[in-house]
């Protein structure tokens, strides 16, 4: 389809005269912002914060197998939280896979994003083959390192044991020191891209200026990435940080196809150990209670992330 | 001088070409695993090319018969699985994308009270953990009885991506010249009228990056599906992990059924290579 020419335009506005009926209120018009809003507004309301308040009044209530019944318990799943080593641990485990996995790809990703800078016939390729990573579902990721760090068969096993790095009675998934490293290698296999990308993207748009005074000034390449082109990077940055932590703050998929938690408690993140209370549990209200703690700590620090780094959409 | 630069330039081809085939290997390997028999997915060192390839697992997987024989083993028949992760990406997708084209043309176009925080509410709403959401939609929906239909997956498919499709589209809305609109109110057209025939054709390519994007995501989502479906209906990535059974994992079959599962998102990621910087970071940052 073409575009209108706005001469074409004024004469289909006439055609079809006003589109708002004279006697609707305005607010039922198309010049208020009430119509175009509200099926968004209604669905977010349904399926947000309706669930929100439903999962509020469920972390008050518990499953009682032999009444078959969820039943009032007042405040125990919260008395129960703070009392539950395992969730503390699932907390541990979160912020350890939070902070160590956003690290790796952050570094990783910026590295490679400069390293992929460039013109040179061959690197447009490299970087659309990076993308494809981005694109496979999780949960299969999750089976190609499950395959990858199997203890017999696994090619990544071999290859580790082959430079010495991982010594033969260790298998990577059920040694509870070495299970969560091996989660979040698929981890960063898959979203170390996501980083180069956006990286990409800031690097791409840099103004020239500030790199040729420094040129000038004889500053070497070191001084000139710490204080050009990172403090050029800072928004990209952290608009970055933003979105691969809030998802790194609830990682499911991986955990629940590697190792669903295993061996012991060494990789329950919040989400997992929220899921299986429920469903593997069925401590509906406890499970409940535990999503809560997800979702505010989520909230909580993905907010304060956004006030700090005045990310603005 | 020249020589040392060019060798300069040789070494970063070298290291850039070698840091993507680590990036690239297991993907490659996975393939590889799909097109092999049983007793060589474990030989290690692993068979790279040196393999019989087979569509073995392609036909136990999807109960075709696309050459060789269905030796052994069952049929799975995950066709049926492939069609509900098409129908439930697909109708999503729609969904999604409808509703935040509506909702983002008055958020990049017209002036109201609040409208901030009615942005930052709806990139809310993309900050809550999954789990948060799936365990009371699971007792709504056991209530109402969408437990296990499509049309419950698809809408919470669809909200999952709206927080993304609107804030996308906003962005490709405010990359169109308010002039456009301007001229046209002061002949007289309406608002919808505005949308239907100006800003809409215009906005075409980012609908169309926007719809890709919801697509892949629905395609790859899996913690809604695995706890708001049952026997009826089950998409791909969910249905794969339940290739991993005590008595041992049909490895070659799981990958067959993941390559079948990546290729329609290989597909559409290299269509949209241009807008995915700003897909993946909704909207904010421009490539």
């Amino acid at each position: 389809m073409r575009q209108s020419t706005p001469m074409e335009l004024r004469m289909g506005a006439a055609r079809e005269g006003r589109l708002s009926l004279p006697g609707l209120p305005r607010m039922l018009t198309s010049e208020h912002p009430l119509p175009w809003l509200l099926p968004l507004t209604a669905m977010l309301l349904v399926f947000t914060v309706y669930p929100l308040i439903y999962n509020i009044w469920l972390s008050f209530h518990e499953y009682v197998p032999f009444k078959r019944a969820l039943v009032p318990v007042g405040t125990d799943n919260w008395a129960r939280l703070l009392a539950d080593e395992r969730f503390w641990g699932a907390m541990g485990t979160t912020f350890l896979y939070f902070f160590v996995v956003l690290g790796i790809e952050l570094v990783l990703g910026i590295a490679l994003a400069m390293l992929l800078d460039s013109d040179a016939p061959g690197y447009g390729l490299l970087r659309s083959l990076l993308t494809l990573t981005l694109v496979i579902p999780p949960a299969i990721t999750g089976m190609m390192f499950l395959l990858m760090e199997d203890a017999q068969f696994g090619v990544l096993t071999w290859a580790l044991q082959g430079i010495g790095l991982l010594s033969p009675d260790t298998p990577i998934l059920a040694t509870p020191s070495t299970a969560l490293a091996g989660v979040m290698l698929a981890d960063i296999w898959q979203w170390t891209p996501f980083m180069v990308l956006i990286v990409l993207a800031g690097l791409r748009s840099l103004p020239p200026e500030p790199y040729e005074a420094a040129m000038l000034d004889g500053a070497g390449p070191w001084m000139i990435f710490r204080k050009i082109t990172l403090p050029l990077l800072s928004k990209v940055l952290a608009v970055a940080i933003l979105i691969r932590g809030i998802d790194l703050f609830r990682v499911f998929d991986y955990m629940f196809v590697m190792t669903s938690g295993g061996p012991g408690t060494s990789t329950y993140t919040l989400s997992l150990y929220a899921w299986q209370q429920t469903f593997s549990f069925i401590q509906w209200g406890y499970g409940a209670t535990l999503s809560l703690v997800t979702l505010a700590l989520i909230l909580i620090l993905a907010n304060l992330f956004i006030w700090i780094s005045k990310v603005r959409w | 001088m020249i020589v040392q630069s060019r060798s300069r330039a040789a070494a970063r081809a070298v290291l850039a070409w070698g840091v993507v085939a680590l990036f690239v290997f297991p993907l490659f390997f996975w393939i590889t695993v799909a097109f092999k028999e049983a007793r060589e997915i474990f030989d290690l060192p692993p068979r790279l090319a040196n393999f019989t390839p087979t569509l073995n697992n392609f036909n136990e997987v999807f109960g075709l018969s696309l050459g060789g024989n269905l030796v052994g083993g069952g049929n799975f028949n995950m066709g049926p699985r492939l069609w509900d992760s098409i129908v439930i990406a697909v109708f999503s997708t729609l969904l999604a994308v409808t509703i935040a084209t509506l909702a983002s043309y008055a958020l990049s176009r017209m002036k109201f009270r609040a409208r901030h925080h009615y942005v930052s509410w709806v990139l809310s709403t993309r900050m809550m953990p999954p789990v948060a959401v799936a365990i009371p939609m699971f007792f709504i929906y056991k209530d109402i009885g969408l437990l296990d239909s499509y049309l419950g997956v698809i809408l919470i498919h669809a909200v999952m991506n709206l927080p993304l499709a609107v804030l996308l589209m906003k962005s490709f809305f405010d990359d169109i010249p308010l002039e456009i609109d301007e001229s046209a109110v002061i002949d007289g057209a309406s608002r919808w009228y505005i949308f239907r025939r100006v800003v809409l054709p215009m906005a075409k390519g980012g609908i169309a990056a926007t719809a890709v994007l919801c697509f892949i995501f629905s395609w790859t989502e899996f913690l809604f599906v695995l706890t708001l479906t049952q026997t009826g209906l089950k998409t791909v990535p969910v249905v794969s992990s339940t290739f991993v059974t005590s008595t041992g994992t049909a490895w070659g079959n799981m990958a067959a059924l993941g390559v079948a599962a990546m290729a329609p998102a290989f597909l559409f990621v290299l269509l949209v290579q241009k807008q995915l910087v700003r897909g993946l970071t909704l909207g904010s940052l421009k490539q």
